[in-house]
C-alpha cells in the first residue's frame, strides 16, 4: 500500500504541492483531476520517488520509498509517464518485454505475459512490428502494455500509477484502455490515474482527489466530487451534472 | 718518405684485407635528407633500393622506392626491400620497428644529424667505411673543410669593406603563411657562415607579424620555397605579402631564393655552393668564388 | 518476434568473418610469404614441431610484426566499438561517439605535451621515453573526462544533457592546448604530432600490448553484464529507474569504460575515428537495438573492421604505409552519408 503524509513540494520559492495525504487502497482507482498546472503530474512525481519532498513522507509498505531496493521496489511499484522519448527500433514485444527485467521468470514466461499483457492493452496485433512504426496512439498502447507486464497479473500490494494514459488514444480505446486498467485494479491493485476527461474520471474511477493550485480541494467518490460548484470553481467551467442514464456515475456537460 | 709510402700502402692492405672479413652491404636504405645525397657523393647509388620522403635530391632518388616519413617507417614495408642496412638520423622511428628490423637481420646505422663540421666528418667517414669508400670519403672531407675555410677567408675580407647584413630567412609551405627562421636553425648557422647577421631571436621556425617583419628591417631576404624556383618565386612571395617590398631588402630587390631541402637533415654536399651564392648576394662588391676555383 | 536477422547465427557469422580477416591480416603484408610458409611459421609459433622450411624471416614477420600488430587492431576496435554502443547508450543517441565525453581531446592534448615537452627537454632516458607519449595520452584522456562528469554532476545526479556540452566545450579546449603545443613545436615535433593524430597500428609490439589488452578485456567483460541495463536506459532515465536499475551508477561506469577504453586505445594506437560511430550503427541496422546482442555484435564487427582498414593502410602504398586514421575516415564517413540518407527515406 503506498501511502503519502502531508506532502509538501517546493521548486524554488514556489509550492508546487502542499498539505497532501494520500492513501491508495488495494482494488481501488483513484483519479487525480486538476486543471494545467495544479500539480498533478508533480504529485505523481513526488509518489514514485521521482522529485525530492520538501516535507512529509512517502511510505510503500509503512517504509520509506527511499529505502526500498531498485529491483524489488520494481515489481511493487510500476509508473507509465505522460509521453516517451524513445526512439530506437525495438520490436514491439523487445519494449513491452522490458517490463519483465526486474522478475527472473524466464523467457518463455516472459514471452506469455508479454502477449497477455499486449492484448490487454488492445495491443496484440502489433506484436512483431517495430516501434518506430507506430502512431502515437499505438506507441502509448504498448507502454501500457509494459508496465501492465511489469505488475503482472496484478495482486494486492502492487501499484499501477499512470499520467494521462489515454491523451492520445481515439474514443474506442480510451474506453478499452481505462477498462483494462480497472480490470488490474479489481485483481487487487492499487491504482492512481490522471486523467483530464472528467467524464472517463467519473466512469472509471472509484475515488477522485481535485486538485487546484497544488492543494487539494476535493476528495471522495466521484459523486460527492463532481459538483457544479466545485468545477466552477476550480475550472472556471459553467457545466450541468446528470446522471448517465445506465451506469449511474455522474455526466458531466458543459454548458 | 718511402717507408711512409710503404706503410701506408701495407695499411691499407691490412684494412681491406680486415674488411674483406665482413662483406659489405650491398642493399642500402636511406632515411634523411643530406644523408642520402652524401650516400651519392660517395658513389652508392647504384647500391640504393629505397630513400624516406626528406630524399628528395639528386631527382633521380625520387624513382626509388618510397619508405615513408622518417619517423613513422613500417618494418614490413622496409623488409620488401631486402636491405641490407638502414642508415638515418637519430630521428628516425619508431623505435620498435628499428628494433623489428634489427631482429630481421638489416643493419640499421644511426648518425647523428647535428649541423656542425665534427658530426660532417664522422658521418662521412662511416659511411665511407660501409661503401667501401674510405679515400672517397677522406678527400670529401678534405674539400668540404677547404671550402669552409675559403668561404670564412672571404666573409673576413668582404667584411673589412661592408658590414654585415641583416639577413632574414623566411619559409614558406606551399602558400601558406611566412614562417622566420630562429636562431637555433641551420638557416641561421648558413646565414652567419655566409658572413651575414641573422635577424630571428627566437627558437625554430615561427609565425612572425607583418609589422615585426618590418621591425626586424632586413637588409637582404633569403626566402625558402617549396613549389616555385627563381623569379617566379620571387615574384610570388612579393604578391602574397606586399609588406616585403616595404623593407629593405624588397625595396632593393635583395631576394635570395634557395632549395628548401639544402635545411634538411645536417650539412649536405650542395652546402658550400649555397654559402658562395649567399655570400654574393649579401656582399655584391665583393670578389666572387666558384666551385672549384681554389685559394 | 524480432523482424531483423535471428542473433544467433548473425553473431556466428560475425565470428567467422572476424576469424577470416584475422588470417588475411596474418597472411598478406608488403612482404609476399608464401602460404605454406606462413602455416608452418604458424604452427611452430604455437608451439608445434613441424617439418618443413620456413625461412627466419618469415618466422619474424609472422610472430614479430603481424601478429602483435594483429592483436593491437583486435583490440582497439573492439573497445573502441564497444564504447561507441555505450556512449550511444548513454546519451540515448545514434550519433553518438566516444569522443563526446572528451576523451580523445584529452588524450591528442596528453600527447601533444608528451611529444612537444620531451623535444623540448631535449630527451628522457631511454628507459621511460617509449612509455611517455602512451602513459600522458592515457592520463590526458582520463583527466578531461573526469572533468566532463564532474560538470555533468550536481545533488547526486548526473545530467546527460550538461555532460554532452561540456564534453563539446572541453574538446575545444584541448584542441586550442594541442594548437598551443604546435606553435611551439619545431618542424620534426609537428610532424610526429600530426601523424599521432591520424593513427596508426605501426610499431605493435607484445610488450606494449598488455596494459591494453588488460583494459579491453576489461571492458567485453564487463559492459555486456549491464545490456538490459543499456536497453532499460533507452527507454528514459525515469522509466529505467522505475524498471529497478540504478540509474547513476550505471552512468557512471558507462563512462569510465569509455574513459578507460577509448584512452587505453588512443594511448596505444592513436587517434582512429568513425569505429565508435559507424560500427554501433550498422550493426544495429543488421541485428537490432537489443545490446545483449548489439554488444556482442560490435566488438566482433569493431575488430574485423579495423583489421580490414589496417590491411589496407599497410598494402596501399607500401613500402610506405598510410595512417590507419585517414582509411577509416575515407570510408566511414561517406558510409556514415549513405546511412543518414538511406535513413531519411
Amino acid at each position: 500500500m503506498l501511502r503519502a503524509n502531508n506532502l509538501w513540494v517546493r521548486r524554488g520559492h514556489r509550492t508546487v504541492l502542499a498539505n497532501i495525504d494520500l492513501q491508495l487502497n488495494p482494488g481501488e482507482v483513484l483519479g487525480v483531476l486538476g486543471p494545467n498546472g495544479a500539480g498533478k503530474s508533480t504529485l505523481l512525481a513526488a509518489l514514485c520517488g521521482e522529485l525530492p519532498i520538501c516535507e512529509g513522507s512517502v511510505d510503500l509498505d509503512d517504509r520509506p520509498l527511499a529505502v526500498w531496493p531498485g529491483q524489488e521496489r520494481a515489481r511493487r511499484l510500476a509508473v507509465l509517464p505522460q509521453s516517451s522519448s524513445l526512439n530506437f527500433g525495438f520490436s514491439v514485444n523487445e519494449v513491452v518485454g522490458m517490463g519483465r527485467l526486474p522478475h527472473a521468470t524466464g523467457r518463455v514466461r516472459d514471452a506469455e505475459i508479454v502477449s497477455q499483457a499486449l492484448s490487454a492493452a488492445d495491443a496484440l496485433h502489433l506484436a512483431g512490428r517495430s516501434y518506430l512504426a507506430l502512431s502515437g496512439g499505438e506507441r502509448q498502447r504498448v507502454h501500457l502494455a509494459r508496465v501492465l507486464a511489469q505488475l503482472w497479473p496484478g495482486a494486492e500490494g502492487q501499484i499501477l500509477l499512470l499520467d494521462e494514459p489515454t491523451s492520445m488514444l481515439d474514443p474506442l480505446h480510451q474506453h478499452t484502455i481505462l477498462q483494462a486498467v480497472r480490470d488490474f485494479a479489481e485483481r487487487g491493485a492499487a491504482v492512481l490515474v490522471i486523467l483530464h476527461d472528467l467524464n472517463l474520471a467519473a466512469r472509471y474511477c472509484d475515488q477522485l482527489l481535485l486538485l487546484q493550485e497544488g492543494l487539494p480541494h476535493a476528495f471522495g467518490p466521484p459523486a460527492d466530487v463532481l459538483t457544479a460548484d466545485a468545477l466552477a470553481a476550480v475550472y472556471g467551467l459553467q457545466v450541468l451534472i446528470q446522471q448517465h442514464p445506465e451506469r449511474g456515475h455522474p455526466l458531466i456537460i458543459a454548458r | 718518405m718511402r717507408m711512409k709510402a710503404l706503410l701506408a700502402c701495407a695499411g691499407l692492405l691490412l684494412s681491406q684485407v680486415a674488411n674483406a672479413a665482413e662483406p659489405l652491404p650491398q642493399r642500402w636504405v636511406s632515411a634523411g635528407g643530406s644523408l642520402s645525397e652524401w650516400v651519392v657523393a660517395l658513389g652508392g647509388e647504384s647500391k640504393l633500393v629505397g630513400v624516406d620522403s626528406t630524399s628528395q635530391y639528386p631527382r633521380s632518388l625520387q624513382q626509388l622506392p618510397g619508405i615513408g616519413y622518417q619517423r613513422q617507417l613500417a618494418a614490413e614495408g622496409i623488409l620488401t626491400l631486402k636491405p641490407d642496412i638502414l642508415v638515418g638520423s637519430n630521428e628516425m622511428g619508431p623505435p620498435p620497428v628499428l628494433e623489428q628490423l634489427k631482429a630481421a637481420g638489416v643493419r640499421v646505422k644511426v648518425l647523428p644529424a647535428k649541423a656542425d663540421v665534427p658530426t660532417l666528418q664522422h658521418n662521412l667517414t662511416e659511411l665511407g667505411e660501409l661503401l667501401g669508400k674510405q679515400a672517397e670519403a677522406k678527400a670529401l672531407i678534405a674539400g668540404y673543410e677547404q671550402r669552409l675555410q675559403d668561404q670564412a677567408a672571404r666573409v673576413k675580407q668582404a667584411q673589412q669593406q661592408q658590414p654585415a647584413p641583416r639577413v632574414m630567412m623566411l619559409l614558406s609551405h606551399s602558400g601558406g603563411n611566412l614562417q622566420v627562421a630562429g636562431k637555433d636553425t641551420l638557416a641561421a648557422w648558413m646565414i652567419q657562415q655566409a658572413g651575414g647577421q641573422s635577424l630571428g631571436e627566437h627558437n625554430g621556425y615561427k609565425p612572425v607579424s607583418n609589422e615585426s617583419l618590418l621591425a626586424l628591417n632586413p637588409q637582404v631576404i633569403i626566402f625558402a620555397a617549396s613549389r616555385l624556383h627563381g623569379d617566379a618565386a620571387r615574384a610570388a612571395l612579393l604578391e602574397q605579402n606586399p609588406v616585403i617590398a616595404q623593407t629593405p631588402a624588397g625595396r632593393d630587390g635583395r631576394v635570395v631564393v634557395i632549395d628548401p631541402t639544402l635545411l634538411v637533415g645536417g650539412l649536405g654536399p650542395r652546402l658550400p655552393d649555397a654559402l658562395a651564392e649567399l655570400t654574393t648576394a649579401f656582399y655584391p662588391t665583393g670578389k666572387a668564388l666558384t666551385a672549384g676555383a681554389g685559394q | 518476434m524480432t523482424t531483423i536477422v535471428q542473433p544467433r547465427p548473425m553473431l556466428l557469422t560475425l565470428a567467422l568473418l572476424l576469424l577470416v580477416v584475422i588470417w588475411l591480416s596474418l597472411a598478406l603484408g608488403p612482404v609476399s610469404l608464401p602460404l605454406s610458409e606462413t602455416l608452418l611459421a604458424g604452427l611452430r609459433m604455437l608451439g608445434l614441431a613441424v617439418d618443413g622450411d620456413t625461412t627466419q624471416q618469415a618466422e619474424l614477420i609472422l610472430g614479430q610484426i603481424r601478429l602483435p600488430r594483429t592483436l593491437l587492431g583486435i583490440a582497439v576496435g573492439a573497445v573502441l566499438a564497444l564504447s561507441g554502443v555505450a556512449m550511444q547508450g548513454l546519451f540515448r543517441n545514434p550519433l553518438a561517439d566516444p569522443g563526446l565525453v572528451g576523451v580523445s581531446g584529452g588524450a591528442a592534448l596528453g600527447a601533444a605535451i608528451a611529444i612537444v615537452g620531451t623535444s623540448m627537454l631535449g630527451g628522457l632516458p631511454p628507459a621511460i621515453e617509449p612509455y611517455v607519449l602512451s602513459v600522458c595520452a592515457f592520463v590526458g584522456g582520463l583527466l578531461v573526462t573526469a572533468v566532463v562528469y564532474r560538470f555533468g554532476r550536481s545533488n547526486g545526479q548526473t545530467n546527460v544533457a550538461t555532460m554532452l556540452l561540456a564534453g563539446v566545450a572541453l574538446t575545444a579546449m584541448s584542441g586550442a592546448g594541442v594548437g598551443l603545443f604546435t606553435y611551439l613545436a619545431d618542424d620534426a615535433t609537428l610532424r610526429s604530432l600530426t601523424f599521432w593524430n591520424l593513427g596508426s597500428l605501426n610499431g605493435a609490439s607484445y610488450q606494449r600490448l598488455w596494459p591494453l589488452l588488460i583494459v579491453v578485456v576489461g571492458v567485453a567483460l564487463w559492459l555486456p553484464r549491464r545490456a538490459s541495463a543499456l536497453n532499460a536506459m533507452l527507454l528514459g532515465e525515469s522509466e529505467a529507474r522505475h524498471l529497478g536499475f540504478d540509474v547513476e551508477r550505471i552512468k557512471l561506469e558507462l563512462v569510465l569504460c569509455t574513459a578507460l577504453g577509448v584512452g587505453a586505445a588512443v594511448a596505444a594506437a592513436g587517434l582512429i575515428g568513425f569505429i565508435g560511430l559507424v560500427v554501433p550503427h550498422l550493426m544495429r541496422l543488421l541485428v537490432g537495438p537489443d545490446h545483449r546482442v548489439l554488444l556482442p555484435a560490435s566488438l566482433l564487427a569493431g575488430a574485423g573492421l579495423l583489421l580490414l582498414a589496417d590491411l589496407i593502410a599497410r598494402l596501399l602504398l607500401a613500402p610506405a604505409e598510410l595512417p590507419i586514421g585517414i582509411v577509416t575516415a575515407l570510408i566511414g564517413a561517406p558510409f556514415f552519408l549513405f546511412l543518414l540518407v538511406r535513413g531519411r527515406s
